[in-house]
């Protein structure tokens, strides 16, 4: 018995710690606090955000080009109120030179009918009238949307050629038992035309091109 | 002890067995296999049963009045008889006719557009709409939490109380799989239990002759997408599948209906614009509008004399399949 208890121990022991992967939504240099007012220079004048949502899915570590190791068939639902941290069970100690996520939901599972987990529709990232998952989803308020409230809408989503709006994104990082990948939004909300584009809520070129300007603004802190 | 051991193990063999198994489709050998991946949603008779309640149930609207069952009526071989355009909550009325629901487990597109890319997504899409029951899938699972019987319902069906979006979704598309019908006169033509008189015969002729490039038997659609002609109703300007993909060439492409249980889903066409089966085969004969993605094989209309059209309407009514229109399982949940 106390021998079993040892080897269980032992297990216990040499398991590696998991490494956690965390989200760190930015705003310029300052930490991004749901409906507080930012300055942007780019459009003078304020900028608040009321919710950030994305799918996290297909994540690999990445040594000399070459996959170590690979969550699959997992999607996480990263919200900025609710969950930024993923973590990653490895068998043994990595050494990886690169992480690869993708933002968003991959075709097949897009197909496979009703999922539950944070692929559930209750989840409210999924559109009814039109079936696809929302990729990524950011709300808030500007002066400058000359909208009802001045909000602004992004819900990017879309997964048929030619509106794929899924998006691959590589970091480089070293051998750490915590990542944490900074999401700057008001970069990606200057590379926007906000007084003009403020409503995207269906597959399009436009939301295609969204997806493209928020996949740059991932980075290792 | 060794008995003992066989004899549980005996037991879980069999049980897992029957539990993998569940609930079997039945159809005839001359249907195809079943697009929808029955693996990924095991069907027993406890789901089923759920999903006929939540079907026929109102608490899925915003205010609890109109039920899957109110456009989808059973008698109607679960299509709106009567009503060009659908209406939902507040009499608010829709922009398309509702289609029959049938044979849906091989069907991969729902909606006239095919907006929907599986049956479990669907319910979502009339649920969520404003003029149809208005309603999020949130405040149902509020709903049903504090509504007997469903607590108990779901948890005979997945064995926990927990109520999902998925639940609820899996539970629908359970009671819509077994929605088969196979029974029709030409159904027992097939199985050789009937024949055919020499006026339906003649008609089977012109209707694979003329129809079952898009209306292929034997469901009687290839569930595929096509302009069959008609001109634009500007009051609605549905553009159909190019709403979805917004590809020109898809302008005016509208599902192809399964023409099974014709007599019971009048009125026809997406927007119901035609109340009869003659006025129907009229539009293919001469009501055809020439345009640039109209379905080949309807360029230059379908001919017909009177007497091929008395025919063809003869094979078409062997389409109809009373049992399954009265079938019992189906109805209101007593």
């Amino acid at each position: 018995m106390i021998f079993i208890g040892f080897i269980f121990s032992a297990f216990y022991l040499f398991k590696p710690k998991p490494i956690t992967l965390s989200f760190l939504p930015y705003f310029g240099k300052d930490s991004l606090v749901i409906n507080k007012n930012y300055f942007s220079e780019i459009i003078s004048d304020s900028v608040s955000i009321q919710s950030l949502r994305f799918y996290l899915s297909d994540i690999n570590l990445i040594k000399n080009g070459r996959i170590i190791y690979q969550v699959k068939n997992q999607h996480n639902l990263i919200d900025i109120s609710q969950k930024l941290q993923v973590k990653l069970f490895t068998k043994s100690e990595l050494e990886f030179d690169s992480i690869q996520f993708d933002i968003g939901v991959d075709s097949l599972s897009q197909v496979s009918g009703a999922m539950g987990g944070d692929l559930d529709p209750m989840k409210g990232m999924y559109w009814s009238w039109q079936s696809g998952y929302i990729n990524f989803k950011l709300e808030g308020k500007s002066n400058i949307c000359n909208t009802r409230n001045h909000v602004f809408q992004f819900h990017i989503g879309g997964y048929i050629f030619p509106y794929n709006t899924i998006q691959h994104i590589i970091l480089p990082v070293q051998n750490k038992t915590n990542i944490n990948i900074k999401l700057n939004i008001k970069k990606m909300l200057s590379q926007i035309d906000l007084k003009n584009v403020n409503q995207i809520m269906s597959p399009s070129e436009k939301s295609v091109e969204i997806s493209k300007q928020y996949a740059n603004f991932f980075s290792i802190e | 002890m060794k008995f003992k051991i066989t004899l549980i193990s005996l037991i879980l063999f069999v049980s897992a067995i029957t539990i993998k198994k569940g609930f079997q489709l039945k159809y005839p050998d001359y249907f195809p296999k079943p697009t929808y991946d029955l693996k990924k949603n095991i069907l027993t008779k406890e789901t089923i049963a759920l999903g006929r309640t939540l079907f026929y149930d109102p608490i899925l609207s915003k205010n609890n009045t109109i039920s899957c069952a109110s456009c989808h009526s059973s008698f109607n071989a679960f299509a709106h008889t009567d009503h060009s355009l659908s209406h939902g909550i507040d009499d608010l009325i829709g922009t398309r006719n509702a289609p029959a629901l049938m044979n849906l487990a091989w069907q991969k597109l729902f909606m006239w557009d095919g907006a929907i890319n599986h049956l479990d997504m669907q319910a979502l899409a009339p649920i969520n709409h404003p003029k149809e029951m208005g309603e999020s899938i949130n405040h149902i699972i509020d709903k049903l939490n504090k509504t007997a019987p469903y607590p108990t319902l779901f948890k005979k069906a997945f064995r926990d109380t927990i109520i999902t979006g998925e639940k609820i979704l899996k539970a629908l598309s359970q009671f819509q799989l077994c929605l088969i019908s196979a029974e029709s006169k030409y159904d027992q033509v097939k199985k050789n239990k009937k024949q055919f008189s020499d006026q339906e015969n003649r008609g089977y002729i012109l209707f694979k002759k003329n129809c079952n490039f898009c209306h292929t038997e034997p469901l009687f659609s290839n569930f595929t997408f096509a302009n069959n002609g008609l001109a634009i109703d500007t009051t609605l300007n549905d553009f159909g599948r190019w709403q979805v993909t917004k590809k020109s060439e898809d302008s005016l492409m509208f599902k192809i209906p399964s023409l099974r249980n014709l007599s019971y889903t009048y009125p026809y066409m997406h927007d119901g614009r035609f109340n009869t089966i003659n006025q129907v085969i009229n539009h293919y004969i001469k009501g055809i509008k020439q345009s640039a993605n109209l379905a080949p094989e309807l360029k230059k209309g379908i001919l017909l004399s009177s007497n091929e059209k008395t025919d063809l309407i003869a094979f078409l009514i062997t389409l109809n399949d009373s049992a399954f229109v009265f079938n019992r399982n189906f109805a209101y949940p007593k």
